[in-house]
């Protein structure tokens, strides 16, 4: 089922800490059970986001690789 | 019937196993801090901003300004190669893991990254050294004004670490806007980056095999600037990311895993300097003195700041600008590009006026054993690390100074 998403973050062509920092900004401001859809190019985010996530106790709901080097993530707020 | 996805093979399964997912970075740390003990044992610890600087300066020779007519040709100079070399490394493992692309950001970012390059290059040239040579290696050599410098890393991440936070709250379409990426190979099934990266790897070994007739010294350098490269790439390790990460998300992987490169060079340089390992003909003096560079205190104070500030608006310290140079960040490009534009203008113009107005008493070489024995410097910078990790494990817990 394709989760709904409260906001787009574009990320793509920053790289490390502002896609990470941008993430947690645009996390405080939404609501529990709210999503985001992230899109970036950074390779680092790989690694990165799931770790946060699993730090901040949000949830990683998908996370995948589209064509043209964009990394795709929705997270759910907890 | 659905078809079976094939098995690879053994080499295939090697292959996978390193490129496929990155490595933790406490692996990238333990190997990088083998390879550096290789490159002390050779002939001097690693470095990153010299070699920026011998870049720097054969771009000013090569149009005639500041007079650097002395300037040691890049393919000459040892720390020149290893960071070309580590470069390709870089890209060699971006090529392999289908991660390289041209990443172009949003023009305030490239505008953050020349001037956090250029801070790097002030802050290097006046802090005689980088998080490498004055940190990475600079540690475990047993210097004092290393120590010294790391407080003034620190500083200088926490301040610049505020601004990107108010950047981010006040001005957010400073890193906002067109961005664009090239010849990025995710998902398109083709396999080119892998195939060039194979050549660049066998271009490599031909380099270094080119050198070891006439300066075998270079051959490793060569060798080992591609290895740390990679290992940088496919570990992400970073240095800022050490520094900055417990301040921001409170994440203590990168620190850990630099600490474990510290901690495997302590042992490794404690034990060639107190044995004089590789002297040679030199006084076992100077072979102790390796690394140990006069600014202690108030160089590497000013130094360490202004560097701290630079790789923290760039996203990057030396070592790290130059693998995601590799990689295809044109952030870390411009940045790469300030760092090597002003460091022999700083080199020459800058840091000279400032030295000498240092009282002359505020900058020696300081070298830990000295004062307190080679057990008393080794433990000394053990609990310097040990200090770190339990302050950055605390945090972590409690997040008492994290900002998100």
């Amino acid at each position: 089922m394709e989760n709904t998403i409260t906001k787009t973050l574009d990320c793509k062509g920053l790289s490390c800490p502002m896609p990470m920092m941008k993430l947690a900004k645009a996390m405080k401001e939404l609501n529990t059970h709210e999503t985001l859809e992230m899109l970036g190019t950074d390779p680092g985010t790989k690694s990165d986001l799931p770790r946060w996530c699993e730090k901040t106790g949000n949830t990683l709901l998908e996370s995948s690789e589209e064509a043209g080097g964009v990394f795709r993530y929705v997270i759910q707020k907890k | 019937m659905p078809e079976k996805a094939k098995e690879p093979r053994a080499l295939g399964q090697l292959f996978n196993y390193f490129f496929t997912k990155h490595w933790p970075v406490w692996v990238g740390g333990i190997t990088l801090g083998i390879l550096n003990i290789l490159l002390f044992a050779i002939k001097s610890p690693w470095g990153a901003s010299g070699g920026f600087n011998n870049w720097g300066e054969n771009v000013y020779h090569a149009i005639g300004w500041l007079g650097l007519d002395n300037a040691t040709p890049v393919g000459a100079s040892l720390y020149g190669m290893l960071c070309i070399f580590l470069v390709i490394g870089s890209f060699i493992g971006a090529l392999m893991s289908k991660e390289f692309a041209v990443r172009i950001p949003p023009r305030g970012e490239l505008v953050k990254g020349f001037i956090g390059g250029g801070l790097m290059a002030i802050g290097a040239t006046l802090g005689l050294g980088c998080t490498i040579g004055s940190f990475f290696s600079g540690l475990p050599a047993l210097s004092g004004g290393a120590i010294i410098f790391t407080i003034g890393l620190f500083l200088g991440v926490i301040i610049a670490l505020k601004y990107l936070m108010w950047e981010l709250e006040k001005y957010p379409h400073f890193s906002t806007g067109k961005s664009y990426t090239y010849l990025a190979s995710t998902k398109d099934g083709s396999n080119w980056q892998k195939w060039v990266g194979w050549i660049i790897l066998a271009v490599t070994f031909v380099v270094a095999y080119l050198y070891s007739g006439t300066n075998e010294t270079m051959t490793w350098f060569v060798i080992i600037g591609m290895l740390m490269g990679l290992i940088c790439q496919r570990s992400r390790f970073c240095i800022v990311k050490a520094f900055r990460d417990p301040f921001m998300t409170g994440e203590t992987d990168g620190s850990v895993g630099v600490m474990a490169g510290l901690i495997v060079g302590i042992f490794g340089f404690t034990a060639i300097k107190y044995f004089g390992i590789g002297a040679g003909d030199m006084a076992l003096r100077s072979r102790e003195m390796t690394w140990v560079f006069p600014h202690f205190f108030a160089r590497a104070i000013i130094g360490g700041f202004i560097f701290g500030l630079g790789m923290t608006v760039a996203g990057g310290c030396a070592v790290g600008t130059l693998w995601r140079v590799g990689e295809g960040q044109v952030k870390l490009w411009a940045s790469a590009l300030g760092f090597l534009l002003i460091s022999p203008i700083s080199k020459h113009l800058i840091v000279p006026p400032i030295v000498d107005a240092l009282p002359q008493y505020l900058d020696f070489k300081s070298f830990l054993p000295d004062y307190i024995g080679y057990s008393g410097a080794f433990a000394l910078v053990l609990l310097v690390i040990f200090t770190w990790y339990i302050f950055v494990k605390w945090n972590e817990r409690t997040e008492k100074f994290t900002a998100y």
